[in-house]
């Protein structure tokens, strides 16, 4: 559909090579300069799988330096972030190559002053004293028009500056017919994503491959099409070219903020699987039984949720024929609870589209606390029947009163996630483990299993340390040049394993001295492990019920009367 | 156990309209929790039960946003009575209740009451900063320091102004009158009688969700004014007790609807 997408690089890397490799090369011709992080020579010898324990030093001196570099990034961006991406982009040596920044700029720069909104201004700048490690990654987004849509961070006057040169450079490489992907400097990789009339651009000095990043924006363009469904925003944007959607969505700043909050701390979103909470399987099966029979016409999803982790899910019979539920869908209704949940006593009622179910299309959510005060259980049912409140309340009232009867909030409260321990392998501090085929049945969700990250990962800054070691051995599994199979990734604080085969994707973190021997041995205990506990770790069987009996109401992408709903009536106000 | 496991059918429903960050969540949660907290903007719409005395009220905190319009009415519909909120520091506000709020209370009860509410009070008068609970007090400094304040909410004493001294400073931008005339335009939309009809001066208030200034009596006035319809309700459901109140009704709402806008 596109023509050939332009790669501008940073300086003598971007001649001939692809993006995954020039960085590479980027890199590691820096590596000197402090910040070369994992990315070292060390790793072309991990690609042969026999890695000795070498390159220790080099290793020191990145980890530690990559402290120092955080902080003197967010005094540096908390200056000025327009400026701070003028000068990132600038860094990238854009000007030599004839992109001419500052000549294109200026009349957007204009443009975007005059109309930045009262609200970025109010916007809570720091949410909650992860200040340390908030501008790592920034997030606009903004239309085609050069309207600023969202960003993550920034002021005002900041807001406009930096959206006036994203949208230069957009529309400059657009001019020439070519979509403008990415551009590397040294510290900082810019990532474009054009999705429809929306314009989604990252800034981030947090090492993510290009392809993770891009894999993240694509989640914020989800999340508001979540909230406005794609039909209605390109019908907005065919309306009116330069509509400020910021109308639209005022207040859903901190769904977005949450969001994002989520994908830097929650590996769910890296591996696009689901967590779930590991649970008894006769618990399990008793709970979705009690949902599996509190049902009126059109519910086609009851989900139950505690501590943000999927306790059971239970689809209609021609929603679950139809397709499944993909986990970031999921992903995105767990974040609209995390950050719908202030105010928990009430039920809620939303409409709520699922973007790969059907982009186009609203469900209505029922969102309610089963165990108020505390308010860790939380029950979701979706239908497609917008007058449907009383009646989904009405299957709460049913659910909440069989959970009464089997004494299933005390069972729910005493379910943990479990330790790395219990796998009773010395030298595993840590691992991830995604099966591609979690039971026979087909068309699973596709989940994962993780135990809690405990010491040296307990405090946000080491866990954040972990995360990034598992997303660079992702970024390398997954690199779109030279995928892998296996990696054996000796750091300085912890030794890594990721392995990827046709039933499963596995990172294993072990302490550092292990061998190699001993971490295969180790990898074989644990996949047994696994399986002797799937029930237990994995929702099993999906079990369904029946509610709809004109399927072609519920199924996807039903033409009946969800469609005349999915402005959810704001288009009349435009 | 929650009580609301136990729900009985809510006798009667009232509906919080407004725009975005006018304060309908706050005034809500001041209500029944005598607390003021940091909200987050609500989504479309959360619904709660208010045990007064022995009925139950089922009150609907609806979303301001633009995105949510369309479920407006859903919520709206067979409502008894209808806040609709304003923020007494933003004209805008007031005119986006009758710009954008007023067509979705076209599916309310035909007998339904309205009041008109300016919040944030404590902003411009005096009177208001008072905290009128005082379980709340020590809890409201400390939130105070949390929540961005809008303009004036640092000051602990209103400004000694010749403004401050006809009980409004200078921040104020809806004045009780321009209320009290927007509520003579509803009735006239809704094509009642001011003669027949509950008088402005009675439905109109001003208040704050952050001190407590005038929350209780408001939700109590409409409370004690919906008492009627509440026991109009029961008796229709003695005679027909598969009537579902929240029933979508006649053909005469969705005309009004549809001929309005
Ligand atoms: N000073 C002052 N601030 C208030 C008052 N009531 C609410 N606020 C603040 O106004 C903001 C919005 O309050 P909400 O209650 O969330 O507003 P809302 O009307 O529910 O908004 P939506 O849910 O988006 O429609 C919050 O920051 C509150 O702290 C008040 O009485 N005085
Ligand atoms: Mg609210």
């Amino acid at each position: 559909m596109f023509p050939d997408p332009t790669e501008i690089n940073d300086g003598d890397a971007a001649d001939k090579e692809d993006p995954a490799e020039s960085r590479l090369s980027d890199v590691a011709a820096q590596e000197q300069s402090l910040d070369a992080e994992p990315l070292s020579d060390q790793e072309k010898e991990q690609e042969t799988e026999e890695t000795e324990n070498t390159e220790r030093q080099n290793n020191d001196s990145t980890e530690t330096a990559d402290g120092g570099t955080e902080d003197a990034a967010v005094d540096h961006d908390q200056s000025d972030s327009g400026e701070f991406v003028v000068t990132v982009l600038a860094k990238a040596k854009l000007e030599e190559q004839g992109i001419g920044v500052k000549g294109r700029s200026s009349p957007l720069l204009e443009a975007g002053t005059q109309e930045c909104p009262a609200f970025i201004s109010h916007r809570d700048e720091d949410v909650t004293g992860d200040s340390w490690r908030q501008h790592r990654k920034h997030v606009f987004v903004l239309s085609e028009a050069g309207k600023p849509i969202y960003s993550r961070y920034g002021s005002e006057e900041a807001l406009s500056s930096t959206m006036g040169v994203m949208m230069a450079l957009v529309s400059f490489v657009q001019s020439g017919d070519n979509i403008i992907r990415s551009v590397y400097s040294e510290q900082h990789i810019v990532v474009f994503l054009q999705k429809g009339p929306l314009v989604l651009v990252c800034v981030s000095s947090s090492r993510q491959s290009e392809e993770q990043l891009r894999g993240e924006l694509l989640y914020v363009y989800y999340q508001i099409i979540s909230m406005l469904t794609q039909a209605s925003i390109s019908r907005i944007f065919e309306h009116k070219k330069n509509y400020d959607l910021r109308r639209l969505l005022a207040g859903s700043e901190k769904i977005l903020d949450g969001l994002l909050n989520l994908v830097d701390s929650d590996p769910s979103f890296l591996l696009a699987a689901i967590h779930c909470l590991p649970l008894a399987s006769s618990l399990r099966d008793s709970l979705s039984h009690i949902l599996q029979k509190a049902i009126t016409p059109n519910l086609v999803f009851s989900i139950l949720v505690a501590k943000n982790q999927l306790l059971t899910i239970v689809q209609e019979k021609t929603v679950i024929e139809d397709t499944r539920l993909e986990p970031t869908d999921v992903h995105l209704l767990l974040n609209l609870i995390g950050a719908s949940s202030a105010f928990q006593a009430g039920e809620i009622w939303t409409p709520i589209c699922l973007p790969l179910f059907n982009p186009d299309c609203y469900f209505y959510a029922y969102i309610s606390y089963l165990d108020p005060p505390e308010c860790t259980v939380c029950l979701l049912l979706l239908s497609t029947d917008k007058e449907a409140f009383y009646a989904v309340a009405e299957c709460k009232r049913k659910i909440e009163e069989a959970m009464v009867a089997q004494n299933s909030l005390s069972l729910i409260a005493k379910a943990q996630s479990y330790s790395v321990s219990q796998v009773g392998v010395s030298d595993l501090r840590h691992f991830m483990y995604k099966p591609f085929d979690v039971p026979d049945t087909y068309r699973q969700l596709t989940q994962f299993t993780s135990p809690e990250m405990e010491a040296p990962y307990s405090s946000e800054e080491e866990k954040m340390r972990l995360l990034d070691l598992y997303r660079f051995m992702h970024s390398r599994i997954h690199s779109t040049s030279r995928p892998l199979k296996l990696i054996y990734h000796v750091a300085e604080r912890e030794t890594l394993l990721a392995w990827v085969t046709s039933k499963f994707e596995l990172y294993t973190c072990f302490s550092p001295l292990v061998t190699k021997a001993c971490a295969i041995t180790a990898i074989t205990k644990l996949l047994r492990w696994i399986k002797k506990e799937e029930d237990r770790l994995f929702i099993r069987y999906p079990p369904k019920y029946s509610t709809t009996p004109n399927p072609s109401k519920s199924s996807r992408g039903g033409k009946s009367d969800q469609q005349d709903s999915t402005d959810n009536g704001f288009l009349s106000l435009l | 156990m929650p009580e609301a496991s136990k729900m009985k059918k809510p006798d009667v429903k009232v509906v919080l309209l407004g725009d975005m960050n006018v304060g309908k969540t706050s005034l809500l949660h001041r209500y029944t929790e005598r607390r003021f907290k940091d909200t987050i903007s609500t989504v479309g719409g959360a619904f709660f039960l208010k045990q007064w005395g022995p009925y139950n009220i089922s009150i609907w905190d609806t979303a301001g946003r633009e995105q949510f319009h369309g479920l407006g009415s859903m919520y709206c519909r067979g409502a008894s009575a209808v806040i609709l909120t304003y923020d007494v520091t933003n004209w805008q506000s007031l005119a986006e209740l009758e710009e954008r709020f007023l067509s979705l209370t076209d599916t309310a009860h035909h007998g339904c009451i309205y009041a008109v509410v300016g919040n944030k009070a404590d902003l411009t008068d005096s009177k208001a900063q008072l905290s009128q609970d005082s379980d709340g007090v020590s809890e409201d400094q400390i939130q105070e320091e949390m929540t961005k304040p809008q303009v004036l909410s640092a000051c602990p004493t209103p400004p000694a102004s010749p403004a401050s001294l006809s009980g409004m400073s200078l921040n104020k931008q809806v004045t009780r009158e321009d209320a009290m005339a927007f509520y003579g335009r509803i009735l006239r939309y809704k094509g009642l009688e001011e003669k027949g009809s509950l008088p402005a001066e009675k439905m109109c208030f001003e208040t704050s969700a952050k001190t407590g200034y005038n929350v209780d009596t408001l939700f109590e006035t409409l409370f004690d004014l919906v008492l009627p319809s509440i026991l109009r309700n029961r008796n229709e459901n003695l005679q027909s007790p598969t009537v579902d109140l929240e029933e979508c009704r006649g053909a005469g709402s969705k005309r009004a609807r549809s001929t309005c806008c």
